[in-house]
């Protein structure tokens, strides 16, 4: 019996007045399952992500659960998404901005399926937040109203170590226990292995490797960028 | 797993709030937390002030009474600033966000994007009007021991035609910020016009107007294609400077019109300057890549 798909998207094409962003790109992600989405930077990974989560106007088709996801609200309730950059008001608190998208997606905010402390406490302004903590908040914002299905661009790109070995274990519990699907960006996808179920490898807007994860094909970790991240954040 | 627990959050229930308040109320909040609306209304209270006292000088030493003189003074602020300070309150709005990083976080929840500028277009001019409150209560305070009765018209004309041309300008402003790449673009933009439709478009008449016929339908649209002369005109048929003080323009609107006709005239066009910039930018949102 096939499994079912969650999420597939048809010839997703993107082009920017530079060159392509998204170049025919076909891939689908079974339900319960998580796809890593490998690339260096520049390669389309992001512009995958926004397209899929109805940003940017493209060709081609996503869909979720076999119907087409356009640009109406009620698709986007589904979803969760984190943006590879992340920025706020500094004078808001944690507590305000994640109010503000509990309230936009009709949300309880005190469901986030994140442990107790990965955020700094509520009062917190956000000016006052490194790179990576902002980037916990931004992780909090796409759990809310627990979404079927999450799209991260680089989400541990601006945490430390302790941050990245949490943030993995939530999105194992997620896919786990609550069947939630799953595409995760990264220029280091290796990271991802032995969490992601499939990975995916992009270079110039094209899928150059469907089967990442394979023997002799997975693009190779590389820590130093995340490193560099962490401290360029820091 | 021990949830994440948001103290400062309503938490328990989700909130049914619909999204234009929850997002407008975001940007006023974001707007007076700025702390540049809050320096707008001191500025504007100030020149308030200083205005309506030098213009009751001029009325004690010429021995005249009432309010006239400081109220057409004040209209020339009401006017010329609020119209600046919602172009620019405008020009930063969806760009910035864009900018910022957070309208594409905004956009990719189940809102649609014309709620958004909507939201942001109400937030932004509910924080203009109360700056426009706070100047315009110091003036009236001030203003207060010597107005009469009859003055009570003048004063509600100006803060009604005032409070139209901060909102057509915050209208304006979203659709420029709406249509710009960058946020610098969208403020210059905003200062541009600003300029254009405070000084440009009279001194292009001024010079046309002798050598070209412009006939009634010139006039009226002289008027139509400029808020900031919409408000002018509107601010002072309030007031007892009518004639001279009206300008070509708004004689020809009384003598056509008369002064209901004018007034409704007026209105309807203040309210299509903010109504088609809105319109504009709630068409274009959606059509651009985030």
């Amino acid at each position: 019996m096939p499994e079912a798909m969650r999420l597939e998207v048809r010839n997703l094409t993107k082009v920017y007045e530079g060159g392509w962003g998204a170049h025919e790109v076909s891939f689908s992600v079974p339900a319960g399952q998580i796809m890593a989405l490998g690339g260096p930077n520049g390669s389309g990974k992001s512009t995958v992500l926004k397209c899929v989560a109805g940003l940017v106007r493209h060709e081609g088709a996503v869909l979720v659960d076999g119907d087409l996801v356009d640009r109406a609200p009620a698709s986007r309730a589904m979803m969760g998404y984190l943006p590879q950059v992340v920025g706020m008001p500094e004078h808001a608190t944690i507590a305000e901005m994640i109010q503000l998208f509990a309230d936009l997606r009709g949300a309880d905010p005190s469901t986030i399926p994140l442990p107790a402390g990965f955020l700094r406490d509520p009062s917190t302004d956000i000016g006052t937040l490194s790179g990576g903590q902002r980037h916990r908040v931004a992780l909090a914002i796409a759990l809310l109203g627990d979404p079927s299905v999450l799209l991260l661009d680089e989400p541990v790109a601006s945490l430390d170590e302790a941050g990245r070995a949490t943030f993995w274990d939530v999105l194992r519990h997620l896919r786990d226990e609550r069947g939630v699907t799953a595409i995760v960006s990264s220029p280091a996808p290796g990271e991802l292995r032995g969490l992601a179920d499939r990975g995916v490898g992009m270079e110039d807007g094209r899928i150059t490797d469907d089967e990442l994860f394979e023997a002799g094909l997975h693009v190779a970790p590389s820590p130093s960028v995340d490193q560099k991240s962490e401290e360029e954040s820091a | 797993m021990s949830a994440q627990t948001i103290d400062g959050a309503v938490a328990g229930i989700p909130r049914r709030v619909s999204p234009l308040r929850t997002i407008a109320r975001w940007e006023y909040r974001n707007s007076v937390r700025a702390r540049w609306v809050l320096v707008m209304a001191g500025i504007f209270g100030v020149l308030s002030i200083v205005v309506t006292l030098l213009a009751f000088r001029t009325v004690r030493e010429l021995g005249l009474a009432g309010i006239g003189p400081a109220s057409a003074t004040l209209v020339n602020l009401g006017v010329l600033l609020p119209s600046l300070m919602g172009l620019l309150l405008g020009a930063g709005s969806v760009v910035g966000a864009r900018e910022q990083g957070v309208l594409p976080m905004m956009a990719a929840q189940p809102v649609r994007r014309s709620t958004i500028v909507t939201g942001m277009f109400a937030g932004l001019t509910a924080s203009l009007w109360t700056t426009l409150a706070v100047g315009f209560g110091a003036a009236l305070l001030v203003m207060s021991g010597v107005a009469k009765g009859n003055d009570v018209p003048a004063i509600v004309t100006l803060l009604a035609a005032t409070f139209g041309v901060a909102m057509a300008s915050v209208s304006i402003g979203v659709a420029l910020s709406t249509a710009s790449r960058t946020r610098a673009q969208a403020v210059a933009g905003a200062v541009g016009l600003w300029i254009m439709l405070a000084l440009g478009v009279d001194l292009a008449l001024a010079a046309l107007a002798p050598s070209v016929h412009m006939g009634p339908g010139g006039l009226l649209a002289a008027v139509l294609v400029n808020p900031l002369e919409a408000c002018r005109i509107l601010a002072l048929l309030g007031t007892d400077l009518r004639g001279a003080a009206l300008g070509p323009f708004g004689a020809y609107l009384i003598t056509t019109f008369g002064v209901a006709g004018t007034i409704a005239i007026l209105i309807a066009d203040l309210f299509v300057w903010t109504a088609a910039p809105l319109l504009v930018a709630r068409w274009l949102l959606p059509r651009r890549d985030l």
